[in-house]
């Protein structure tokens, strides 16, 4: 199927009601969910899991893609209203989208945001819909020993670009592979870290550990932030009115950001954190007076909003051709996937070419969704910033606790939830980044596989991963990722201790 | 040496990884696998207790913004135990009361414990989200959960 059938067996899908309806629905709630200071596409993912049981999984996956991108897309809202981003991807839309906000333009900075989301997020789909068939057909003929090198790239890439120490980054992947190894080895069949008990022989499932680790531990910030502003009935948005001068300043870092963005979207480990953070350095590097940035500028507002955006779509490349994840957010998706029973990979585009392709072409319509939505209902949809935190939290420990019950009827797991949630509180105390250990935690099951079926092709000979040129340049690249910032870092403090 | 709060979880860390690398030694055999269910763990152990080392040794200071986050006022702490203890007790219960009351009294009494005052609103939404999410999953997804002891 080329790439021009396939769209239209997709737009079949996402024009069909019921595509357009989920669509919907899944832009709405992620757009909602990530507008909340503190919850973030992979909290609103993990909810919305349990309301798609019995759904078609097309359908369902459509609206959970549409809960991705929404997300993003509702961070930047809390970003310029309340300076206090929805979610990390969005952290740089505040430099130049507050001070607008409080220039009594917020509703002209909502409107930007708007339309760059839009345009980086068309572009991106626009590439998805080019790349990623050209992978997976490339990735068909990949071997075990390729995809274990894949999926360890994935992880140190991952590792060696969260924020803070690597060291930390790499406890966090190593515990999460820890954690997948407790249950029923599934090859041998031998129980391990079971201590006998019943509850844990099939280990843990991904939904207990992805709600813990980001819903719970989110519900724990908010609590100790619980007396941060929330959005006042009086604030004033002002006219959402675009200039042509306006567009024709954001044109250039709109266009130009969203192909950096989703780059950097499409290379694990990356995302859309580090895509808008590098496109407003990029956007103040080359600017004719970068001294206007962080004063409200509109080409510093435009250029991380098309390009977390962008790199939001990007993300899909891996996922849907590889079947890897290149982040944390990606790897709840791919949860997402497994719940209803679809394995994303070379194999899905040939298999349920409805549901590759319909993915793809639902982001069309959920990108001019998003935008019809967002700019003549900002006022009202900006309302839901006034929920009172008290009354958030609550709601959240129940939507989480109910998710995680419908998955298993088994009270034992709510009490890890529990457990989990005090772990992902600790882990942000402490400054270990999660991302690299629900990651860690997808791949880990996927990775020892790959690892042991390799052995199983070479009778034990770990040479299987350096004979050939493709597991090779993958096993170099992830422990370069891992090498080389460590280098770089000891030398500018060599550097700054000589000065 | 300062016992810095790094050195301490490293510390922490190097425990649990030596307790999980001795379990991974007790695992069982089995003879006809090439790569038998202990090596990954075995791997794993070893690999984390060399991480816990090097956070013990690492030079890294901590930040000003990742003090921050760590300086917690003990108030506070006791505020978020009690939401914690308050879970507790819905998961104890709930099965045995019912999924819309449990819901209801956690949601208004929650809220309320953290400070939120509008008490007209707070039983409004106490008894509607669980009333909502009750007929959403147990009538449209067919998702059961726990009547307790109301005859709905």
């Amino acid at each position: 199927m080329n790439a021009f059938d396939g769209m239209i067996t997709g737009f079949q899908v996402a024009l069909s009601w019921e595509g357009i309806l989920f669509v919907l629905i899944g832009v709405i709630v992620g757009t909602l969910i990530g507008m909340m200071p503190g919850l973030g596409p992979i909290s609103a993912i993990a909810i919305m899991i349990p309301i798609t049981y019995g759904m078609d999984p097309a359908p369902a996956l459509v609206m959970m893609a549409g809960v991705y991108y929404g997300a993003v897309f509702g961070g930047s809202t809390s970003s310029i209203l309340l300076n206090a981003p929805g979610i990390s991807g969005t952290v740089a839309t505040a430099f130049d989208g507050y001070p607008m906000a409080q220039q009594g333009k917020a509703g002209k900075a909502l409107a930007i945001a708007a339309i760059a989301s839009f345009f980086g997020g068309t572009v991106s789909v626009i590439m998805l819909m080019l790349l990623a068939p050209a992978l997976s057909s490339v990735a068909i003929s990949f071997g075990p020993p390729a995809y274990f090198a894949l999926m360890l790239m994935g992880l140190t890439a991952i590792s060696s670009l969260s924020e803070g120490s690597t060291i930390k980054a790499m406890i966090a992947a190593v515990a999460g592979v820890m954690v997948v190894t407790i249950g029923i080895d599934p090859q041998t069949g031998t129980q391990r870290f079971t201590f006998g008990n019943v509850n844990l022989f099939d280990g843990f499932d991904f939904l207990i550990i992805a709600l813990g680790l980001f819903a719970i531990a989110e519900v724990c910030m908010l609590v100790l932030n619980r007396k941060n502003r929330s959005l006042s009935d009086d604030q004033k948005l002002g006219s959402l009115k675009v200039t042509r001068a306006d567009l024709k300043e954001m044109s250039g870092p709109m266009t130009r950001q969203s192909f950096v963005g989703f780059i950097l979207g499409v290379l694990p480990g990356a995302g859309a954190t580090i895509a808008s953070f590098i496109s407003y350095i990029f956007e103040k590097r080359i600017s004719k007076n970068p001294e206007e940035f962080g004063k409200g500028s509109i080409k510093g507002l435009a250029a991380p909003e098309s390009s977390n955006n962008a790199a939001t779509s990007g993300a899909f490349v891996p996922l849907l051709s590889l079947g890897i994840p290149g982040s944390g957010t990606t790897a709840v998706m791919l949860g997402a996937f497994l719940v209803l029973g679809v394995q994303p990979g070379p194999l899905l585009m040939t298999d349920r070419p409805e549901i590759f392709w319909g993915i793809i072409a639902s982001m069309y319509v959920g990108n001019i969704f998003l935008l019809i939505l967002n700019l003549p209902l900002i006022p009202y949809l900006a309302k839901i910033l006034s929920i009172p935190r008290p009354l958030l939290i609550s709601l959240v420990i129940m939507f989480s606790l109910i998710g995680v019950y419908s998955i298993s009827f088994n009270v034992f797991d709510l009490y890890m939830l529990l457990v989990f949630g005090a772990l992902g509180f600790a882990m942000r105390v402490f400054s270990f980044p999660a991302p690299p250990f629900i990651l860690a935690f997808i791949l880990g099951g996927m990775m020892e596989q790959a690892f042991r079926q390799s052995m199983t092709i070479s009778n034990g000979n770990l040479a299987i991963f350096v004979n050939s040129p493709l597991p090779l340049s993958l096993i170099l690249i992830a422990f370069f990722s891992l090498v080389i910032p460590g280098l770089l870092k000891w030398r500018s403090r060599r550097k700054l201790a000589n000065m | 040496m300062p016992l810095t709060i790094n050195r301490r979880i490293a510390l922490i860390l190097f425990v649990i990884a030596a307790i999980y690398l001795f379990l991974s030694f007790q695992l069982p055999n089995y003879p006809y696998a090439p790569v038998d269910a202990d090596v990954i763990p075995k791997g794993l152990g070893i690999l984390m207790i060399i991480l816990s080392v090097a956070l013990f040794f690492s030079k890294a200071i901590e930040t000003e913004a990742e003090k921050e986050k760590r300086n917690i006022p003990k108030k506070e702490l006791l505020v978020l135990l009690a939401v914690f203890a308050m879970i507790f007790l819905y998961i104890l219960l709930f099965e045995i009361i019912g999924f819309v009351i449990m819901t209801a009294i956690f949601i208004f009494f929650c809220s309320w414990f953290l400070g939120y005052t509008k008490w007209k609103s707070n039983i409004i939404v106490s008894i509607l989200f669980p009333l909502g999410m009750y007929v959403i999953f147990v009538f449209a997804l067919g998702i059961s959960l726990p009547k307790g002891i109301l005859p709905i």
